[in-house]
C-alpha cells in the first residue's frame, strides 16, 4: 500500500508518516503542496492520498480537483487532514471530491480508523 | 466593544488545551488571563496567525526556546535535545492548529472568519506592536513542572 502525504508543514508530514509507520504502512512518499503532489502521483503513483487544505502554490482543494480531473487518478481515495473544520469547509471539501476528513488536532487512532474505513470501501 | 468577550477567551483556552493534549501529549494548566498592554511574557519564540472576517485580529503563541524545543520533541516523538531545525515549523503548526480550532469553535458559535498561514519569529530582543486600535488578552498556561506558554488574543476594534 503506497501513501502520498501532502502538507506544507514538515512537522505535520512527519507526524502523519510516523503514525502510518506505527500502524504498519511503511511505503510513504511526501510533497509540500498540491503541485508537488501531482508530480509525485505522476512519477511514483499512490494508493491513498492524505492532504492538507491550506498550502502555497496549489491548495488541497485545488489538488483534489486536479486528481479528480485526471483519468489516471480520478478514483484515488483521498483523506483530507486540516484545521478547516467549520460546516461550510466540510461541504466544500466533499464537493471537491474528498473521501474522508480528519480535523487537526487528531489522535493517531483517528487517522488509523479513517484509513481502515476508506480501505474497507 | 471595549473588552474581549469572556466566551471568546474560554474558547481560545479550550482550543489551546485540546491542541496540546492531542498533538504534544501534555495537558496544560490554565491561569488567569491578563488583559491589556502592561505585561508581556519574556519569550524567544513567537508564532502568529492572523484572522479576518466577522472579527479581525491575531492569535499569538509565546514560549522560551527551551520550551519550544520540548514541544517540538514531543510532537515528533524525539528527545528535545535531538531537535535541530524542526522547531520553527513545529511552532508554526501548533499556532496554526490553535488558531484553526479556535476558528472552528467560533464558527459553530456563529462568527466566521478566514485565517492566514502562520509566521514564526525567533529572537531575543523584540516587541510586537499592533498599529490598529486593538484589545489584547494574554492567556498563561503551565506545561509540566517547569514550562510556561502564553497564547494571546489580539482583536481589532474596527
Amino acid at each position: 500500500m503506497r501513501f502520498l502525504v501532502v502538507d506544507d508543514s514538515t512537522t505535520m508530514r512527519r507526524i502523519i508518516i510516523n503514525t502510518l509507520n506505527k500502524v504498519g504502512y511503511q511505503n510513504c512518499a511526501e510533497a509540500a503542496n498540491g503541485r508537488e503532489g501531482m508530480d509525485r502521483l505522476t512519477e511514483f503513483g499512490a494508493d491513498i492520498v492524505i492532504t492538507d487544505w491550506n498550502m502555497p502554490e496549489m491548495s488541497g482543494i485545488e489538488f483534489i480537483r486536479a486528481i479528480r480531473a485526471n483519468a489516471a487518478t480520478k478514483d484515488l481515495p483521498v483523506l483530507m487532514v486540516t484545521t478547516n473544520a467549520a460546516k461550510d469547509d466540510i461541504v466544500e471539501a466533499l464537493r471537491a471530491g474528498i473521501n474522508s476528513y480528519v480535523v487537526k488536532p487528531f489522535t493517531p487512532d483517528t487517522i488509523k480508523q479513517k484509513i481502515e474505513a476508506m480501505l474497507a470501501h | 466593544m471595549n473588552q474581549i468577550p469572556t466566551e471568546m477567551l474560554t474558547i481560545l483556552i479550550e482550543s489551546t488545551q485540546e491542541v496540546f493534549e492531542m498533538m504534544v501529549f501534555q495537558p496544560l494548566g490554565s491561569q488567569t488571563p491578563i488583559e491589556g498592554e502592561a505585561l508581556r511574557p519574556r519569550s524567544n519564540v513567537v508564532g502568529t496567525v492572523a484572522f479576518a472576517g466577522d472579527r479581525s485580529g491575531v492569535v499569538a503563541f509565546y514560549s522560551t526556546t527551551a520550551t519550544a524545543q520540548a514541544i517540538t520533541g514531543a510532537m515528533l516523538g524525539i528527545p528535545a535535545a535531538d531537535v535541530n531545525g524542526e522547531m520553527p515549523d513545529a511552532i508554526g503548526e501548533i499556532t496554526n492548529m490553535i488558531a484553526g480550532t479556535f476558528r472552528t469553535k467560533m464558527a459553530a458559535a456563529g462568527s466566521r472568519w478566514a485565517i492566514s498561514v502562520p509566521t514564526v519569529t525567533i529572537g531575543s530582543d523584540f516587541y510586537t506592536k499592533y498599529v490598529s486600535d486593538v484589545r489584547r488578552v494574554l492567556c498563561p498556561f503551565t506545561m509540566g513542572e517547569n514550562d510556561e506558554i502564553f497564547v494571546e488574543l489580539i482583536l481589532t476594534l474596527n
